[in-house]
């Protein structure tokens, strides 16, 4: 059966699935796409595109197996793992695990969202606004989710909610501090041994000690633990995959903020 | 004496989840009621177990002491992992990701939906009918603020057209989907019953009746299918027996009558 994972520069969701594939040790074919050109939407033989489509995470890798689209970088990370056999990145007991999940959920459901709206304002917002009307017509008319084209029509007109912009400093900030508190006890990882909360963690984060240092200035533990990440070897070889000389400044439309606040 | 007690509301929507799971493995378990309109998930004696006043909590008692679990989708996996019985996650690892996202799918696009039309229509003038200031009273008790602005619009009705029809819009996309996934494979993500089905059972059983312009014999013959197939469990017809209102008697009287 015909593998192959399509991915983004290293940062985000994408950083989170190649480090996991450089843990695994699996040999998949991996392809980089341009995700600011809407690459994504315009995969070949899909058969089963519903987690393209209709995915959470917005412009995460897409893994391809026999011919359905795998998406959700926490999911895929669970699969590498699995899939090798288990290769150390998920706690085997019951209850590791769960705290685990519980950890890695708020992380995509309240930090990627925030953080992906600060990068994408930060870093890709020029580019996407930048893009020739008649392309971006094309684009948006090839995202399947009316709530992802949203979000990549919002930042091609420039538009930013600043009741937004100010909730997801603060959820920002909130993640670094639940880091520090994670981080108090003097464990080196975040559940201890290193895992998938340690990788999608660090692929959110990461990038906004760029954005919003301000988050970091009082969690000296959060640093130096990004530090300890960021020289694992699976994050040094999922960064070395990068086209361009500074990664966790490379941005798409991410995840949508809680509808519900 | 059980190890295991479980908080939770009316076998329905997230408090269904666990308690399902828990019944299909077969574990024992204490249970205690947390009547949600009634706003015990609030209370102080909740708070005790789950700070954040959340509905369903599980505690587990064992060598390792009380643990508390929260989060329904994340406790059932707990409960899949940590006590014997029939495995509710597929062994091949493609299908364990397509079950996790489905879940996920349910869990954070569709089911925010969904609980936004059942607030509007049923929580949230249930809720009404009670005196304001104690209704005001119950709100300040609520500890997330997310939720304490969310129980604000339930309570005052204040949910936007706007809002409404972005629910509807993806309820009906969503239901347009699980028909098509369901026209795959036997159960969602894999072709054997797992928590993916518990998930997503928990809050479409109810679909022919609350939104038969969206799933009906005719339009949904593959979720009507596969929802009388989940209806005929063991199982769940021991979890429905646990409910307080009258909800659960009137879907299984629905079920039969539609399926």
């Amino acid at each position: 059966m015909e593998l192959v994972l399509y991915h983004g520069e290293p940062n985000g969701a994408s950083l989170t699935v190649l480090a996991a594939l450089a843990e695994s040790g699996l040999d998949i074919p991996c392809r980089p796409i341009d995700l600011l050109s809407g690459a994504r939407h315009a995969l070949p033989e899909i058969a089963e595109p519903i987690a393209l489509d209709l995915g959470i995470e917005g412009e995460g890798p897409v893994l391809v197996i026999g011919g359905e689209a795998m998406t959700e970088s926490v999911f895929l990370a669970k699969y590498l793992d699995e899939l090798a056999g288990g290769c150390g990145l998920q706690p085997d007991d019951a209850y590791a695990h769960w705290e685990m999940l519980m950890w890695c959920r708020q992380i995509t459901e309240r930090l990627s969202p925030a953080a992906a709206l600060l990068g994408n304002l930060a870093h890709s917002q020029a580019a996407i606004a930048a893009i020739p009307a008649s392309d971006f017509a094309a684009l948006a008319a090839s995202v399947v989710s009316d709530d992802l084209r949203a979000r990549w029509q919002a930042l091609h007109e420039g538009r930013a909610d600043p009741a937004q912009v100010a909730d997801s400093e603060a959820k920002v900030d909130q993640a670094a501090q639940r880091c520090e508190d994670k981080l108090a006890d003097g464990r080196e990882f975040l559940m201890g041994a290193f895992s998938i909360a340690d990788l999608v963690t660090y692929s959110w984060l990461a990038g906004m000690e760029l954005v919003r240092p301000e988050a970091f200035a009082e969690t000296p533990l959060t640093r130096a633990w990004l530090a300890r990440v960021a020289v694992r070897p699976c994050i040094l070889a999922a960064l070395a995959m990068a086209n361009t000389p500074e990664p966790l400044k490379t941005w798409a439309p991410g995840p949508e903020i809680n509808r519900w606040g | 004496m059980t190890d295991v007690t479980l908080y939770h509301w009316e076998p329905n929507a997230n408090s269904g989840k666990p308690m399902l799971a828990l019944m299909e493995k077969g574990v024992p378990f204490a249970s205690h009621y947390i009547d949600m309109l009634q706003f015990d998930q609030h209370k102080p004696e909740y708070l005790a177990i789950n700070p954040q006043g959340t509905i369903p909590a599980m505690t587990h008692q064992g060598p390792w002491g009380s643990r508390v679990l929260t989060e329904s989708t994340a406790i059932m996996e707990y409960v899949n992992a940590a006590f014997p019985g029939p495995d509710l996650m597929p062994a091949d690892a493609q299908d364990r990701w397509r079950v996790r996202w489905w879940m996920k799918f349910m869990d954070q696009w569709l089911g925010p939906s969904f609980s936004m039309i059942g607030w509007s229509v049923f929580v949230g003038p249930r809720v009404r009918e009670r005196d304001p200031e104690e209704l005001a009273a119950a709100i300040e008790r609520i500890p997330l603020p997310e939720r304490r602005r969310a129980w604000k619009k339930a309570i005052n009705g204040d949910f936007s057209a706007e809002e409404m029809a972005e629910s509807r819009r993806r309820v009906a996309l969503g239901v347009a989907k699980l028909e098509e996934e369901l026209g795959k494979r036997d159960y969602v993500g894999s072709d054997a019953y797992s928590l993916a089905d518990i998930n997503i059972f928990n809050s479409t059983y109810s679909l022919p009746l609350s939104q038969p312009d969206l799933a009906s014999k005719d339009k949904t013959p593959n979720i009507m299918r596969w929802l009388k197939r989940v209806y005929e469990r063991e199982a769940v017809g021991k979890t429905w027996a646990m409910g307080k209102t009258d909800m659960a008697a009137r879907y299984s009287l629905m079920m039969e009558g539609i399926i």
